[in-house]
């Protein structure tokens, strides 16, 4: 077959590998190694002539000098034709192939020519040197260089100028080859069978030379395939171990902050179980006391204070549940456009006149399953940053809209799934954030604002709060131009749910018997005040096992009962009073409950909640709304009026 | 072009030098010795021919093929009045020729009496001095090898019948004028 370098070759199959396409590619990639090779092998010889061409040629010129210098007549001499002939014609002979090898090596031609050119020099030094029969081994060596070439074309070219040379001479001039006046012309072939003796055997090595450089050829081939593989492979599993890597130090950063979180919220959670009671009976002891008092006596005032500050604390309280993902989510469907408008007055009032609100929401805008407050509690902290972001003023606008995300999308080590969701997005023109800022925005008590104006928790509260109601938060900042945080919230088909509006006005009363279960007897206390003064029978327990040694003896309409207590948690209370009597409510309460009530924040279903700290006007709502709900109801239909409240 | 070099080359290489009127009977006023038993083998030639170091191993292998059958004489062309002409490494070749005798031919006047106009030029007499072959003993200009001449000499030295009695020669012209080159004179 033709090579594509153009020389003739032999492919022979010798691959022996089980995948045909890659043993077709090998053999590709073999003929393409061989082709280079044999290229540069060509090339390689070209030069090798171009500097013994030139060699000949000087060489030729001295012999030429040192046999025949001069030709004389008499006395008389004049130069040799021969050191003319040395010059020129050698010259001639010599220069075509010389610059063709530089010129254009590896080309076919430029071995055709060199081998033509080194055959005719054989012939001129042969008659420089007077026809001695030793410098006809020229010939024979010059066609073993040619050889070289492994192209058994150039050998027939040389072998043919060989030919042809004798056939002349033996026609024309037999005696200057032949010895004899007259010859046979058969003659020719006696002595360009010499020739052709040699060049059969040189034709043998170039074949026998082909075939090992095919084997090479394939060995190399398949060599670099193998190679490939194990690049490949070595990339492969280097990829492998780089994302393994990264992997682990993401999973490791959200273990690192998980445990950080777990860490913050045992921490929240303790201080908030005890707080919110002190809280429940600052708070409650304050309402209870105001009502009682002067409206302009001093000592109404300073209640005032006590009450406000008791409120603040609560706010606090809450903050470090709702950052550590600890508090109890009562998510209802909600329209955040609703939630939004029902805010827009506060809103107005947080910001100050300085800051123009904008609002901007879409039409067929879908619901979220959230719990409002706490979406209410994103919202103003937002807003209240925004405000601080604005010194000078400047617009704030809080937009709701639409969105589906069609491809997983990671942020703050969160991936945010495949999905239709709700975003509401809160942005200003202010001051904006550095990336060193961004990157600790959500960090717990990380504040940019001076000492005593942020406690640092706002935005870490705000993160809990959408993480724990499934959804993401995101932020787009540019420093000096003004930043934009985008809440995700997963959108759902359902319904709204309806509001109660029937909670203003007086306290509701009843005469129902309640049964108190508290360890702690300042909110026990309390407690009973308060629903002893609207009218109901209360009993005291101080602990689950009085509880329950109190319900076999009398039935009560309601057991209202702390939820982490010494001994028996409520929760455990509750589930045996539901077994052994099935009529009698419970309304758990308390300001931190351990996932003894919720699972991942969101309160189980079947349960009545009242989170502390409470004020007396939530205590005795809560009760009312579950002493109103009709028995045949209960058990059914119970987290539908927990859901309402 | 380089078909034109080596045809000029080629017509060089088998174009013959000139050849005056050689005697058939040994001519009386040689200096030249005939020998009475043996035939008489004479080759002219010029000290400095290039050409003419193929005619003696021409002559080496007839010598060696014809050992003691032949008695064979070199004559070296040399003008009068030149000292070292003759010292030439051709005179050594012919010298070391085992069975020649080698002699100057002062002015060519040996030559002239046996026709001999180019170096290389040999002569075969017997020994009652009848030319039994005159010419070259190689095939073309400066080259060795078999030729019509060499074969025509061992064939007659043998006893045979030569092919040829007469063969062209290859060689520098001995009658050139006779006058000191440029470097002789500064000898």
């Amino acid at each position: 077959m033709q090579s594509p370098c153009g020389i003739q070759i032999q492919m022979k199959n010798t691959i022996s590998i089980p995948n045909e396409v890659l043993g077709e590619k090998v053999a590709a990639r073999a003929k393409e190694l061989f082709c280079e090779q044999l290229q540069n092998i060509i090339t390689h010889t070209d030069k090798i002539f171009a500097r013994l061409m030139i060699f000949q040629w000087l060489f030729g010129i001295f012999l030429s000098i040192w046999v025949s210098p001069r030709t004389w007549s008499g006395t008389q001499s004049q130069i040799h034709l021969h050191v003319w002939a040395a010059i020129f014609l050698g010259g001639a002979v010599t220069i075509l192939p010389v610059l063709l090898a530089h010129f254009q090596p590896g080309k076919a031609m430029t071995r055709h020519v060199i081998a033509v050119g080194q055959m005719l020099m054989s012939a001129l030094l042969i008659h420089l040197t007077g026809g001695r029969i030793e410098t006809h081994f020229h010939v024979f060596g010059s066609l073993a260089i040619l050889a070289f070439y492994r192209d058994w074309k150039v050998m027939i070219s040389a072998t043919a100028v060989v030919y042809v040379d004798h056939l002349v001479r033996g026609i024309f001039w037999p005696q200057s080859v032949y010895g004899v006046v007259s010859a046979s012309i058969w003659r020719s072939f006696e002595h360009a069978g010499w020739v052709v003796f040699e060049v059969f055997f040189l034709l043998l090595s170039i074949r026998k030379s082909h075939s090992e450089m095919h084997l090479v050829a394939e060995r190399q081939a398949k060599l670099e395939f193998v190679n490939e593989e194990i690049e490949q492979i070595v990339a492969q599993r280097t990829s492998d171990l780089r994302r393994e890597t990264a992997d682990r130090q993401q999973a490791e950063e959200r273990l690192r902050q998980s445990q950080k979180m777990e860490a913050m919220g045992r921490l929240a959670g303790g201080v908030a179980h005890d707080f919110n009671n002190l809280l429940t009976v600052i708070g409650g002891y304050c309402s209870l006391s105001m009502p009682s008092l002067p409206p302009d006596s001093t000592l109404q005032r300073n209640i005032g204070e006590i009450h406000k500050a008791a409120e603040r604390a609560r706010a606090l309280t809450g903050q470090l549940l709702a950052f550590s993902r600890k508090q109890v989510l009562q998510p209802r469907v909600l329209d955040l456009k609703d939630v939004v408008n029902g805010m827009e007055k506060m809103l107005r009032r947080l910001i100050g006149e300085d800051v123009e609100l904008s609002t901007s929401f879409e039409p067929s805008i879908g619901n979220v399953k959230a719990d409002p407050g706490q979406i209410e509690q994103v919202i103003m902290n937002l807003a209240v940053n925004a405000r601080d972001a604005m010194p000078r003023g400047g617009k704030l606008t809080i937009s709701t809209s639409n969105t589906v995300i069609d491809q997983k999308s990671q942020f703050r080590n969160r991936t945010l799934e495949v999905g239709q969701y709700v975003v509401i997005a809160v942005s200003d023109n202010g001051i904006g954030m550095t990336d060193e800022v961004k990157s600790h925005l959500f960090e717990p008590f990380f504040t940019t604002k001076g000492l005593g104006k942020g406690t640092g928790l706002g935005l870490a509260t705000c993160y809990g709060i959408v993480c724990q109601s499934g959804g993401d938060i995101r932020v787009y900042s540019e420093l000096n131009s003004g930043t934009t945080f985008k809440i995700y919230l997963p959108r759902t088909d359902a319904k709204l749910d309806q509001t109660d509006t029937t909670r203003m006005g007086r306290l509701p009363r009843g005469r129902e018997s309640i049964l108190l279960v508290e360890d702690e007897s300042a909110v026990r206390a309390l407690a009973a005040l308060i629903l002893r003064e609207q009218g109901y029978a209360v009993k005291e327990a101080c602990n689950a096992f009085e509880a329950l040694a109190l319900v076999r003896k009398t039935p009560f309409d309601l057991v209202l009962t702390d939820v982490i207590m010494p001994g028996m948690s409520g929760k455990a209370l509750c589930d045996q009073i539901k077994d052994q009597l099935p009529k009698t409510k419970v309304l758990l309460m308390s300001g931190y409950t351990d996932d003894a009530l919720a699972h991942h924040g969101v309160l189980d279903e079947g349960l009545w909640f009242l989170e502390k700290p409470f004020s007396p006007a939530q205590l005795t709502r809560k009760v009312r709304e579950i002493l109103d709900v009709p028995v045949e109801k209960y058990n059914g239909s119970a987290t539908v009026a927990l859901m309402a409240s | 072009m380089v078909g034109v070099g080596f045809g000029v080359v080629l017509k060089y290489q088998i174009t013959g030098g000139t050849t005056g009127q050689t005697p058939g009977l040994w001519p009386a006023k040689t200096s030249v010795s005939l020998d009475a038993k043996r035939d008489t083998l004479i080759l002219f030639a010029h000290p400095r021919c290039p050409c003419t170091r193929a005619t003696f191993e021409e002559l080496n292998r007839i010598l060696a093929q014809c050992q003691g059958r032949v008695a064979a004489q070199v004559w070296f062309f040399k003008p009068s009045g030149l000292s070292g002409w003759s010292d030439s490494s051709l005179r050594w070749d012919a010298a070391g020729i085992p069975g020649v005798t080698v002699k100057d031919d002062i002015d060519g006047q040996q030559a002239g009496l046996f026709g001999a106009e180019t170096s290389g030029f040999v002569l075969l007499y017997n020994p009652e001095g009848k030319l039994l072959f005159k010419g070259g003993i190689t095939g073309s200009r400066g080259h060795a090898g078999d030729n019509a001449g060499e074969s025509s000499i061992v064939s007659l030295l043998s006893g045979k019948p030569a092919l040829f009695v007469q063969t062209p020669v290859y060689g520098c012209s001995l009658t050139g004028e006779c006058k000191a080159p440029a470097e002789s004179k500064s000898k």
